[in-house]
Formats: structure tokens, sequence, C-alpha cells
């Protein structure tokens, strides 16, 4: 934790775990169970019982919790204070220092410029928001793409008896989801990709479709000035794409092909990382590294755990309000409303309100009244 | 039979005429279907389709020939019409298809396990095809049906009730902890789990029941958990009775393979109906939330602004998150509905301490558009996680899952059972999806990754067994005369220290003797429906000639607390509450409030008005009374006796104080030093504060509490001064010097014993 960091203090007993209870074998509780034929160690229950197998370690011991003192999501971490920011000026040096290639270095410098001029943009004149108005595949205008077919496929009435294995189909219509949208993400023409982004600052929004547009302009540099967000965003679909077809492992594997090649710089390695670069921003994967240089020692999957887990920055950084969006009802992701933005333009009307309230003239215009 | 055909036609064919014949002989010869089987061979009673059915030998065209009949075969009175509307919609539930299966099944095995999602009609229907088949009038056995609630309990009796035709308490009853409603009549009988679990400490065979209907068996309550290894036990020895074990979800074969009686038997056969269930489509969140109330707010405002048509359903911890989250979202939606044309929404709290009045009102309908064509209303409600299973709310489309729940923990160690904000399970996320598929497809929005939900999340949610403290039913099983507690089958075996600890509590509360078994005081205490402690302190409260009070107290501490405090009017309520307040501690004051309430009953004022004058709850105080009318009634059978220390007696408190410690010595605690607000507990040593909630302001060297309670920090809830003299004279054993570790409790136990010796010396030598 870092030294800004906020300080809990708790004060701790000699024994929180009063280990001196569980250790005393002398206790009435232990001799009994004992007198009866237990041994430290089993578990209760019936002797050889066919359903033994069904037993959980909540069996064994205790269950133990965290105790949650906070509102953090399913998933979410702390920021531990381990997490600078303000760095963005260095990034070019150090990665200079870290061995990249200038190519790598360029396309990370453009993301930041472009990053840095929607976020201008976006203070200076607000955005503008978008309908999406499905996709154009061959000469005809799509709603949707054919998500519904595969969506329906853990739509059938569920028969309880084969409820596990319908957990696995519901995993894998959303596996083909992401496959299809990757492949839509291929074919879309890029440039015509690039054009529609650059005018449309595309805001995120709750369909599937949109999501797609979304993951698709990822593969661009981003140009909305949502840019943050939709970046870590994409950044996580894309990791989600990965994750259903190719093993945790495999993953875990393409994160240390990148630390190797900040190092070395192999031609394999490099070639993930320009993948990832595309879809990452810049801020994101200095973050990565770093987590990744911190996992070194530990393993490869929990560091790509953690990692993903602790994206920063929020849905609150995400813009417009969503809510107005007419939005087709196959739905994706739903985004929620980005809260920032509502509350500026609610605040804005009410400085308007109280800027008319103190203005005599305006006052007596409302009120119709003639001076 | 020889005239069975003639009634079978009669029964189909026949028209007005000898319909109304047929009434008629029935009233003069007084038709009784207790005493039908004493007929069996007599034509005069043939009449009622029922004769001619076999028990364990019945087909599903019987039962609906014999449900079509005119004449309600159970009461001989004549079917109203609502009853043949309700019989349609019955036969279009999807277990009716299933009648003849299950019926076979049932004929040809003494376990079943049957899975059926909530929607397929099973706690309704089955008990009635039991009936149909069991035929109870003709042994006199009944049929029960076990439900984990009360309230499902009642309302479902009452359902069936209508749809059998009868009148509820009689044909049909329901029997739940304070309240009894069955008759002599009674043949099927809806209970709740813990009430058969205390029938059965008084009948040990279950002798009087035919077949035994576990329902709701996923929800794995600790109560259904003890009777499932007690049914599988007595199922051994009797063979006469049927089990069926009904859950709802998945674990079905954990469920056959516990079932099968000997080890080298197969599984339990199970029958599987399909819910009527439409597909729910997922979403994940692509990243992890910071703030997952937040996050859930603004996904309701999307669904509203967004979505078409279709209630929601939010899924929150507790109480205060929920109220705070319907606060943000009604104001957001006032917003939303003055600067753009969304369109109204509805927002109901939902959790189990809400009076049912308000409960009730999450059925209401969506409110209408604002403007005739406007943008549809729809409801919104915020739940915890009893809409997980136990509600089924028609209308909802869209169901936000935060992750979350409050789920009770019980630590064997530090004696601490708390209820704590933790993940829930795969299992549980699952479920809470499906409540969005009840009418038509729905979504699911979870707010949490994909990853989140396959890596943090455990498959099942444990069962109730593992996460509480078992002194209760350890004392329960010993009243059952279970002697082998370790190789008890328990489905899930508790760990092993959370038995030990049970145990050992009830040893040193002289429940169990030192050989573990059922003392006369232990076996006395199994029959009130209470905690050991709390049993044990009311049981020796004559000996402090309190009992009286103590009655008070106990019943107080086993509702749910008495005090309002509400946000916007703390500073009242608290200045309401030192109105009662006790300097020597909350028990006292929590006396103190019953006595001004029933002071107020008793001078005929308008009690609710009083209690909420006074920020009091009306509504537990009232129940609290409820409470103490039953357990006095049991104290009476057990002739304890009840007597009170005439107020003007200086020791009137001072006995009270005492007379808590006989339950409650295990949960002392001793001030660290003299200028410290920390505490440490006897012998657990862990180190607590005082809940700010108390109403003692001097701060003592020894206290008593009702609760251990954690959150950010460690607090004792309820306290009472208590003088540490007392420790060693109630709870000597407990009090053995010997048996403390080195530390600042030993020492000054020691000192204490020093004391109390000098001070038994000079008494001598006086």
């Amino acid at each position: 934790m870092g030294l800004a960091g906020a300080k809990n203090k708790r004060r701790l007993g000699n024994d929180p775990n009063n280990t001196k209870w569980s250790r005393n074998t002398e206790s009435f509780g232990q001799r009994m169970l004992r007198s009866q034929g237990w041994e430290p160690g089993q578990y209760l229950g019936a002797k050889d019982a066919s359903h033994t197998e069904y037993h959980s370690e909540a069996s064994t011991s205790h269950i133990r919790v965290v105790l949650k003192d906070d509102m953090l999501g399913l998933g979410a971490k702390r920021n531990n204070g381990d997490e600078c920011t303000g760095l963005d000026a260095f990034q070019h040096l150090l990665g200079r220092l870290n061995g990249k290639s200038e190519e790598v270095l360029e396309t990370e410098k453009r993301e930041r410029d472009n990053l840095k001029l929607n976020l201008y943009l976006d203070r200076k004149v607000g955005t503008i928001r978008f309908v999406p108005g499905g996709f154009l595949v061959g000469d005809v205008v799509k709603d949707k793409l054919d998500e519904d077919a595969a969506n329906s496929s853990d739509g059938t009435a569920r028969d309880v008896s084969k409820e596990s294995r319908e957990d696995s189909t519901e995993t894998e219509s959303v596996e083909k989801k992401s496959k299809k949208r990757k492949a839509e993400r291929d074919d879309t023409d890029r440039d015509e990709e690039k054009a529609r982004k650059k005018e449309k600052k595309t805001k995120r929004r709750n369909t599937d479709s949109e999501a797609e547009t979304d993951s698709a302009s990822s593969k661009d540099k981003k140009k909305e000035k949502k840019e943050r967000k939709s970046k870590k965003r994409n950044a996580d679909s894309d990791k989600g794409d990965a994750e259903p077809t190719t093993s945790s492992k495999s993953s875990s594997k393409r994160k240390k092909d990148k630390e190797q090649a900040a190092d070395e710089s192999s031609d394999d390695a490099k070639k993930a990382k320009k993948e990832k670069k595309k879809l990452k921003k810049q801020k994101k994967e200095r973050k990565e590294k770093r987590r990744k240089d911190r996992a070194v020692s530990e393993s490869g999957s929990e560091s790509l755990e953690n990692s993903s887990k602790e994206t920063k920055p929020r849905k609150e950084d995400k813009t417009p309000a969503d809510s107005s969006v007419s939005t087709p009802s196959g739905s994706g992701y739903l985004t929620p409303v980005t809260t920032s933005t509502r509350y500026l333009a609610r605040s804005r009307f009410i400085a308007q309100k109280k800027m008319a309230f103190a203005d005599t003239a305006a006052l007596n215009q409302i009120f119709m009244i003639k001076s | 039979m020889a005239d069975s055909s003639r009634t079978n036609k009669r029964s189909s064919v026949e028209g007005e005429a000898q319909d109304s014949k047929r009434i008629k002989t029935n009233g003069d010869e007084k038709y009784n279907p207790y005493l039908a089987h004493l007929n069996e061979d007599n034509g005069n009673y043939s009449n009622s389709p029922l004769d001619k059915m076999h028990r364990h030998n019945t087909t599903a065209l019987e039962a609906s020939r014999a449900e079509d009949s005119d004449l309600n075969p159970w009461t001989g009175r004549r079917h109203s019409e609502n009853y043949f509307k309700i019989l349609k919609t019955r036969r279009d539930l999807p277990v009716h298809k299933q009648r003849q299966e299950f019926l076979d099944m049932y004929h040809s095995t003494q376990i079943l396990v049957f899975v059926g999602e909530t929607g397929s009609g099973k706690t309704t229907q089955i008990p009635q095809y039991v009936l149909y088949d069991e035929l109870p009038q003709t042994h006199g056995k009944l049929i029960a049906c076990t439900q984990p609630r009360r309230v499902a309990a009642m309302s479902v009796a009452q359902r069936v009730a209508n749809e059998l035709d009868v009148q509820l308490g009689e044909e049909v009853g329901y029997s739940i902890r304070f309240e009894n409603r069955t008759g002599p009549k009674t043949l099927l009988k809806y209970m709740t789990d813990g009430q058969l679990l205390r029938e059965a400490m008084h009948d040990p065979e279950m002798s009087r029941y035919s077949c035994i209907i576990l329902d709701e068996a996923h929800e794995r309550t600790l109560a259904t958990d003890i009777l499932m290894a007690l049914l599988k036990e007595i199922a051994q020895r009797r063979s006469d009775l049927k089990i069926i074990v009904m859950s709802a979800t998945l674990d079905a074969q954990k469920f056959q393979t516990y079932f099968s009686l000997r080890k080298e038997d197969p599984p339990a056969p199970l029958l599987a109906v399909p819910g009527r269930t439409f597909p729910v489509e997922i979403f994940y969140t692509p990243e992890p939330e910071r703030d997952y109330v937040e996050a859930a707010v603004r996904t309701v405002l999307q669904i509203h602004a967004v979505e078409p048509e279709g209630d929601i359903l939010l899924f929150l911890t507790g109480e205060e998150e929920i109220e705070d989250a319907c606060r943000r979202i009604s104001l957001e939606v006032d917003d939303m509905v003055r600067e753009s044309d969304a369109g109204p929404m509805s927002i109901y709290p939902l959790y189990g301490t809400l009076p049912p009045h308000q409960q009730q009102k999450i059925f209401d309908k969506a409110p209408e558009p604002l403007k005739k064509g406007g943008r549809p209303g729809r409801k919104c409600i915020v739940a915890t996680n009893i809409a997980e299973t136990s509600l089924t709310i028609d209308g909802i489309v869209y169901v936000v899952d935060p992750g979350f729940s409050k789920q009770k923990i019980y630590n064997p160690r530090s004696r601490v059972e708390s209820l704590l904000v933790s993940p829930i399970s795969k299992a549980s996320a699952q479920q809470r999806a499906g409540r969005a598929g009840r009418t038509r497809p729905g979504k699911c929005f979870r707010l949490y990754t994909e990853k989140a939900f396959k890596k943090e999340l455990i498959e099942q949610t444990y069962p109730e067994i593992l996460r509480s403290n078992l002194s209760n039913t350890i004392l329960e099983l010993k009243k059952l005369g279970i002697e082998d507690l370790v190789h008890f089958d328990f489905m899930d075996p508790p760990a092993p220290e959370t038995m030990m600890r049970a145990l050992e509590e009830l040893n040193y509360l002289a429940c169990l003797d030192d050989d573990g078994n059922l003392t006369r005081l232990g076996s006395m205490a199994s029959e009130f429906p209470l905690d050991p402690g709390l049993a044990v302190m009311l049981i020796s409260s004559p000996e402090f000639y309190c009992s009286n009070e103590i009655l008070s107290i106990t019943s107080l501490l086993s509702v749910p607390s008495i005090w309002i405090r509400p946000n916007n009017n703390r500073k009242r309520a608290d200045e309401m509450k030192a109105q009662f307040a006790h300097p020597d501690g909350d028990h006292l004051t929590l006396l103190n409030a019953y006595h001004a309430y029933k002071g107020a009953e008793q001078n005929g004022e308008d009690v609710k008005n009083w209690c909420h004058e006074h920020f009091l709850s009306f509504r537990h105080l009232s129940s609290a009374d409820n409470v103490r009318a039953q357990l006095k009634r049991i104290m009476e059978v057990n002739e304890i006796e009840l007597i009170s220390t005439p107020f003007q007696n200086k020791d009137y408190y001072t006995n009270i104080r005492r007379a808590l410690l006989a339950g409650f010595f295990m949960q002392v605690a001793m001030r660290e030093s003299s200028n410290s607000k920390v505490y440490k507990t006897v012998k657990d040593d862990q180190l607590v504060l005082i809940h700010p909630s108390t109403s003692v302001t001097n701060t003592y060297d020894w206290v008593v509490y009702n609760e251990f309670v954690l959150t950010t920090k460690q607090y004792i809830r309820t306290i009472t001064n208590i003088r540490p003299e007392w420790l060693l004279e109630i709870a000597p054993v407990y009090y053995d010097v010997d048996s403390f570790e080195k530390g600042e409790i030993k020492s000054a136990l020691v000192r204490l014993n020093e004391k109390v010796r000098r001070r038994q010396a000079m008494k001598g030598g006086r």
C-alpha cells in the first residue's frame, strides 16, 4: 500500500484465530468426538457413504470469508496506490528504455495523442450521439447479425436434469457471439470504419451491434473521445474473445510472450504484442507491464487475472447519457448511463435556472411583467 | 368390486335428477370418509369415486375421474363452480402431463427424488396426487409436506384447500411454529420443516404419516438437512413410509445418491418435470465494477430508458442498501420523467423485515403510461435473495445481479455467527437469472465479468448446516435419540470443530453431562423453540425469582429489534429510547420498553400510535408478545414457576442481571484496562467494542452480551453490566481459574477468588 493510501488500523488480539482452542485436545467436544471414533482430519458423517464424493471442504473446516467493507463489485480490486498516473509524458522514454521498437512507440504515441485530443474535444464542445443503424452486409443492411440464433440455443425449455449441461451451452453461446464479433471485426472495412468513427464519437450503447461496432472500431485507433473507456473495454472484450477459445493458460502465455518481447523482442512475441497494442490503450499497457513484472514471480495465470480485473477506468468516464439513445431491443452489453455527463447536463441546467433567477430582467420576462 | 362399473358410469353419464337423489342419500347416511374403509364392501357407500381406487394402485385416469365428479370425494359435498375453474388451470400445469409417470414411480419406490422448476406446480400438485393415491382416510395416516418458510406453508395450504374445494384447517391444514391449523379430519398437512422436526422429537418413528414430502430441498435449510438424515434412517425401519424429496435445481444427483438406502443400492429414482421457462439472455460487464450499488442503479435506469416493457428485479444485500438504492433510483427516474419522456416507474423494496402489507405491494401492477400512448410504465423490485427462490413475481423480464448476498457464517473458533456480504454461488446466479424468464424471454445483467463468474463464484451455495452454530441442532439430535453424532448420516457433514463447539457449549450449559448424555435440563431446554442459552436462562430463572421478567426478555431477544431509528429522525428516536434506558444494561432497557408498552395497552391507549410516538416497532413488540404467550404455555407444561421479585425490592434488577448470566455466562467480556474502551471476550480472547446502539452510558468492567456482531469492527450488542463474583457463583465450571490462559482475565479472576475467599473467611470467623 502506498503511503498515501487510506489507513485502516485494526488491532488484532494475540490469537485472533483462537488456535489455542482448536489445538486443545482435552476439550469436551473433542473428547466426545474421539470417543465415538472420530480422528482428526476425518469427515463427520456416515462411514463409507456413497455420497461422500459430494462433500465440500466446508465439511472439514469452517467456511472462511473475506470481510467486505467496501462497495467494490465482484472481481474488482482495490487500488492500493501502486498504480501511478501522470507518467504519460515519460512513456516514450520509458518505452525506449524497455527496448520497444520505434514503430511500436510511434503507435503508442499516436494513441496517447488521440486520447488527449478526444478528451479535449469532449470537454470543449461535447459529443454528438448516434443511433445504431444496422450493419451493411453486402448490399443489405441488417439490423442485427444472426446472433439471435446463437442465443436461442440456451433458450429451450430448461430440463432441470440437464441444467449443468445448460451452463455450458450458455457459455457456448457467449463464445459464439464473441467469435462472431471477431469475425465481424475482420470483415468490416477498416477505412470505412475509421471514417465513421472519426465523425461519430460513438458512445457506448446497449446493443450488441453497438458493442460490435465498438470492438470493431477498437481495432482502429481510437478516435472517440470516449476513447479511454472504450479502449479499456475493447481490451477487455478482446481478452474475453480470446478466453473462451483458448485456455487461460494460453492466454497467460500470451502475456508472457509480451513480456519477453519487452526484453528480447522475439519475432513471435512482437507480433502478439503488436496485436495487443492495437487493441489496448497505452496506459493500460503500462499498467499491465508493471503488473506483469510484479507477477513474474507469481504464476502467470494469476497475473492475468489481476490485470484484467484491475483495469482501472470506470464506466463513469464513459460519456453521454446513453439513456436517450434509442436502441434496438436486441441488446448486447448494457452500458450504464454515465453519471458524469448526466450530472454535467443537470448542473448546467441548474446553473441556468439560478442565473435566470438572479437576473431581474429575465425574471420579468419569465413572469411576463412589463416594467 | 361388483358395482364399480356402475358407479363409474353414473359419475360420468348420469344426469341432474339422479345426482340430486344421490345427494339426498348421502345426507341420510351421514357419509363419513373416515369410516369409508369399514364399509368397503357395502354397496351403500360406493358413491364416492374413491372407493373403487386402491391405495398404491391407482392411476391418473381414476384420479382425474374422481376429480371430475360432481361430488367432492373428500367432503361428500358438491363441488363449487370455482373448483372446476381451478381444476382447469391445474390441468395445464406442467406436472399434470406426467401424473401417470409420477404414480408409476411412486408405486415402485420408497424414496423418490422429484425435480421441477418453480412454476411447474410441484408444491401444490404433487401432494394432491399423493393424496389421491394414499387415500389417507382408509388408514388414518397423514401426508405431510414441508416448506422452509412459514409464509409458504400457510399460503400453499390455503391454495391447496381451494383447489380441493375444502375448508382450510379441515381436510387440508398447516402447522407452523406458533400456529397450528389442523383438525381431526386433516389428511394433508403443510408444515415448516422445523415443525416436523419438533414433532419427530415426540414421535421418532413419524408414525402419524404415511408419506412425507420434503419440498424445496435444494434450499438445504438446517431443518431439512436433519430431516433428510432422519427420514433416511426411519425409512429403513418403516417400509410403509414413502418419501418424496422435491428440489428445484441441479444437484438432483446428489440427492439421488444420498437416498440410496444401502450402499449397494442404486441411487433413488428421479422424476424431472420441465418448468415453464423462457430463454434468458445473459450479459456480463466487460470489466469489474467499482461500486456495485452505483452500477446497479445505473443499470436499472438504463433498462428503463432503452429496453421494452417488462419489470425489473434487482438483487441487493440488505435493508439499508435496498432503501438507499430505492431512493436513488426514484430520484433519477423522476428526473428522467421530467426531462425526457421516460415512462413512469414504481419502485418497491423487498426484504424479510419489511411489514407484510408493504411486501404485498410488489404484486401491484406496473403503473400506467403517463399519457395515452406514452411509454409504458414498469415496476422495479429491489430485493434481497428472498426473491431468488422463495417468491415468484410475475412480469419480471429483467434481472440485475451484482453477485452478492448476505450470508450467515459461523466461526466455531471465535463462536461468532454473523451475516456477511459475500459473493453468491454459480447456482444461485443461475437461479437469479432464471427469474427473468418466467413470463417471456428475458435478460439478466450481471454486474461482473464472465471471468469473475467462472473464477470467483463457488459452484453451490453452502447449505445452512455448514454455516450455523449447531448447538441447537445437536440438542435436538440428542433429544431425537441420536447417540452417535459422529456417524450421523449428514448429507453434508458439518466441520468437526463446529460440532465440538456445540457439544462443548451444551456441556457447559449442563444440557449434556460429562459423558455426553442428555440431562433433564437439556431435555427440557429442547422443548423450547429457542437457542439452548436462552432456553437454559428461562428454565433456571425461577431460581433468581424473576422468571416473568426473563420470559419477557427472552421473547424480546427472539424477535427483530424493537427500536426504530429512522434516518431523518435519529435524534428524536434516541431521545425516546433514552426514556426507557436503564443505566445497568440494554436487556433492562428492553424490559422497560416492553413494560411501558404493556402499560399503554392496559391504559387503553392506541398502542399503534403510542409505538409510533415512541419510535418502537409495534409489529415486533406484538410479535414478542405472541412469542411470550407461546413460551409461557411451554413453561406451564414443564411446570416452570412464573414468579417475580417485587418491584420495590432493591434486588429487582440485580436478580434479573444475575439470571441473565445463567444462560449467557459464555458471552461475557472484560474491559482491557481501566481507561480503554476495548473489551476482551472471556476464553476466546476476541477484542471487541460495545456497539454504538447501546443505551448504557457508563463503562463497566464486566458485561454480558447477547450477540457478537462482525462489521468493519467487532462489536458486542445488547450488553448488561454484571459483577464478576456472580460468574464464579453461577458458572463455577466455566470460570474454573485453572482452565484459563495466562492474561488479564485470569489474573482478574484469581484476585476475585482471593477476595471471595477472604470475605467468606471473615464471615466464618465472625
